[in-house]
């Protein structure tokens, strides 16, 4: 779902980040959809140098994927041409490193930190360069190969927490979709299908461009022999992280380890950071509903099923027996003190409301809903604060029937007086919160009745667009407030002080907003 | 002349008073009043009514004579009706309005009386809370026997109040698994929980979006970075970053 907000956050965060040229180049694809060269310098008007720059930065920092569609049956001489196709998410992410750094900060050293930072900074890179950057930040003292292993076990350790990955192919072909794909394609409703088509262009490019599951995660030593034993360890187990390994891949890797070194290109993953970020969201959605131990629970459930994942909106997690939830909150610090009747009696509790469903004396997670009702929480927050608590009465009832409800009807149930009701309704369809239908009855004496509803979807993208333009906005406030700081230097530690204030405020207000926006975007 | 009519009048065998005294018309308006039984009727249906019962056309101040005497005979009462509180309703006085001119136990005089249901909804609240689990019938009953409300209330009403509980996020519908905390209760039965970390009337946690101006700015789709209303100039802004 990418809004028009989205655009113009994604542009001003590309041209705070990289300048106006490569916003410009970025902002083409983005309303365009996928481009060649060619059709870039023509739609931008810039030089096909300039082009071509901007597009290799943007290919650095993992915004703008390259691809060859497969010649399709008219034979379409264009067709064949390299595209381009920008990867919105990926650059809406970037607000997010200070996230992912914390991330990596809770479960690893301070080197695989400096590691990742070095990555997200730079967008790929060799383990020669992240090996040269260690150097130039550590002393100078120590030898080359001693820095090289160190980075190459803070690699290993990243790789298998999956925090690292290997980037993509750099121009892969594009198989043609198969027949399930460009079926459902079809049905979708005309104006939903552009947006679509983009998307799922989006998802058969990264398919194709995605290294295989087995080699991801894997990084093949220089000289396996020599490699000491604690390193060989590690690196056995990354070779675990792959679930089917191709053997003859595995055995060419092994062949060209020394020339990987230098060519080898490693990155962020980001799947993975917005995948334990998406847990994160749904424990503290479940916090604020539930006591402590179910929370255990679910977070026991989450670390458990977590690496059988395969894409970050699975809407349910894999099934899990009552013992091995057990055996996994018990692992944790504040899971021992935890009987195995607790735990039963918060799977109760957390199945109703479903937030994990039992079938067969074995639970899963239902992902859809908890996010579900976060993104529910945060509209009727809006609808709150903007018209009152009659009219978030309102929409709650209308957003749980789900259908038309006549406003006596709507009036009855909520308590509140009849004739303040269709003004509150009235209020909140004019700023599209609501659908309405008039009911046009002929004969008797009362000829028409209104009816609303709430649609969720259409709500959905609604916010999503008003929050984007929010980020927008809280962005162009603190570099305002920040270029306002340059000049107030000289004022009074008092002024300072309140300057520091709000510049404070504005970022952790930033931070907590993406986490919204994430809620109704990424997951 | 309607069925209702004779039953009426055998009910109200009231020798020597004042119905004897009645006129013609007096007559042809109370039948048509009290054929309507606990609904009540419109002044101004009268007068329709009685020229097709009766093909009498009555002219309107006559219809306000009858009334005006028969309101002082006691035979029929003036009530409001919740849908349209300017007209004025008539009723026989043999009948108490029906729920849909009163509005029901939640209504006083015409009008949604909010006092008596924050009490009510404290309680069951208070109730609920109190008992963990709640089923209708245990609310009901303990609602009942506060005597706050003025009649006794229905499961229905109850189910109202609670409904409007859910609807504020302030207690949530469960379905009894007939172990543990609802030991007592029938598999499969609704009952009602109070939502943890929440107190009665308390202000849900604020989103993250509703905490920022633009989350709550009715002048949002003005706004434009450049524009006469932009995030460096906006009011919203001075004021949420003014310490």
């Amino acid at each position: 779902m990418v809004t028009q907000y989205g655009i113009k956050y994604a542009v001003h965060l590309i041209t705070t980040h990289f300048g106006d040229l490569v916003a410009k180049v970025c902002e083409c694809l983005l309303r365009r959809g996928p481009l060649t060269l060619q059709a870039l310098v023509k739609f931008t008007e810039l030089s096909s140098s300039q082009v071509k720059n901007s597009l290799l930065v943007l290919i650095q920092h993992n915004c703008v994927q390259a691809f060859l569609p497969e010649p399709g049956d008219h034979g379409d001489a264009d067709k064949l041409n390299t595209q381009y196709i920008v990867l919105f998410d990926n650059i809406i992410h970037r607000w997010r490193f200070p996230k992912f750094l914390n991330i990596v900060s809770e479960k690893l050293d301070e080197q695989c930190v400096k590691l990742l930072e070095g990555l997200l900074q730079h967008g790929r890179l060799t383990l020669k360069q992240m090996s040269d950057r260690d150097r130039a930040r550590l002393d100078q003292k120590e030898g080359e190969d001693v820095i090289l292993d160190a980075t190459r076990a803070n690699l290993i350790k990243l790789l298998n927490a999956r925090f690292v990955e290997r980037c993509p192919a750099a121009e892969p072909v594009l198989a043609k979709p198969t027949e399930e794909e460009s079926s459902a394609r079809k049905r979708g409703p005309k104006s939903a299908k552009i947006l679509e088509e983009n998307e799922t262009l989006e998802h058969r490019v990264m398919d194709a461009a995605a290294p295989s599951e087995a080699l991801r995660f894997l990084l093949v030593t220089q000289t396996e022999s020599a490699a000491d034993g604690g390193l060989d360890e590690s690196n056995t187990s990354s070779l675990k992280a792959g679930v089917k390994r191709k053997s003859d891949a595995l055995e060419s890797e092994t062949e060209s380890g020394a020339a990987d070194e230098q060519v080898l290109l490693w990155r962020a993953n980001f799947e993975e950071f917005m995948r334990r970020l998406r847990h994160e969201a749904c424990i503290v959605n479940l916090r604020a509903r539930l006591d402590d131990g179910a929370v255990i629970v679910l977070r026991a459930m989450l670390e458990a099923t977590r690496s059988a994942e395969k894409k970050v909106k699975t809407e349910h997690s894999v099934p899990l027996s009552l013992n091995s939830i057990y055996e996994e909150v018990i692992k944790s610090v504040e899971g021992r003190n935890i009987t195995f009747d607790r735990v039963r009696a918060s799977l109760v509790q957390l199945s109703c409301p479903p937030f994990v469903k039992a079938i067969n004396e074995s639970y899963s997670i239902d992902f859809k809903k908890i996010i579900e009702l976060a993104q529910s929480d945060e509209v009727e927050s809006v609808v709150l604060k903007r018209y009152g608590s009659d009219a978030c009465k309102m929409f709650r009832l209308l957003s749980n029937t789900g259908r038309f409800v006549e406003t006596d009807k709507i009036a009855d149930s909520t308590l509140i007086e009849k004739k303040e009701t269709p003004m509150v309704l009235y209020k909140l369809w004019k700023d599209d919160y609501l659908h309405m239908e008039k009911l046009q009855l002929t004969g008797t004496r009362q000829s028409h009745f209104l009816l609303w509803k709430v649609k969720k979807n259409t709500i959905r993208e609604h916010v999503l667009d008003e929050m984007f333009h929010a980020a927008l906005n809280l962005n162009l406030r603190l570099a305002y407030e920040v270029e306002q700081e340059k000049e107030l230097l000289s004022l009074s530690q008092d002024n300072r002080d309140k300057r520091l204030r709000k510049v404070k405020l504005l970022s952790q207000s930033q931070m907590k907003l993406d986490d919204a926006i994430m809620i109704f975007h990424d997951f | 002349m309607s069925r209702f009519q004779g039953a009426n009048a055998l009910k109200r065998k009231r020798p020597g008073s004042a119905s004897d005294a009645l006129t013609d018309h007096d007559q042809a308006v109370l039948d048509v009043i009290r054929s309507k039984q606990d609904m009540g009727i419109y002044q101004r249906d009268i007068k329709r009514e009685i020229h097709i019962k009766n093909g009498i056309n009555l002219p309107d101040p006559a219809i306000t004579k009858c009334l005006k005497s028969l309101v002082t005979k006691n035979l029929i009462k003036e009530v409001k009706n919740i849908q349209s509180r300017g007209k004025k309703h008539f009723i026989s006085v043999d009948f108490e309005p029906s729920n849909e001119i009163t509005g029901g136990a939640f209504y006083n005089e015409g009008s949604l009386d909010t006092e008596m249901i924050a009490q009510l909804r404290r309680l069951c609240w208070n109730h609920i809370n109190g008992l963990q689990i709640a089923t209708l019938e245990a609310v009901t009953e303990y609602i009942n026997r506060t005597k706050v409300p003025k009649v006794q209330l229905s499961k229905q009403e109850t189910a109202e109040l609670i409904g409007a509980l859910i609807l504020d996020n302030e207690v949530m519908e469960v379905k009894s698994s007939g172990t543990g905390e609802f030991a007592s209760i029938p598999v499969g039965k609704v009952c009602y929980k109070c939502i943890s970390k929440r107190a009665h009337g308390a202000e849900p946690k604020v989103g993250a979006f509703a905490s920022i101006p633009c989350g709550v700015c009715p002048r949002i789709s003005y706004c434009t970075p450049d524009g006469i209303i932009s995030p460096k100039t906006c009011v919203y802004y001075n004021k949420w970053l003014d310490f």
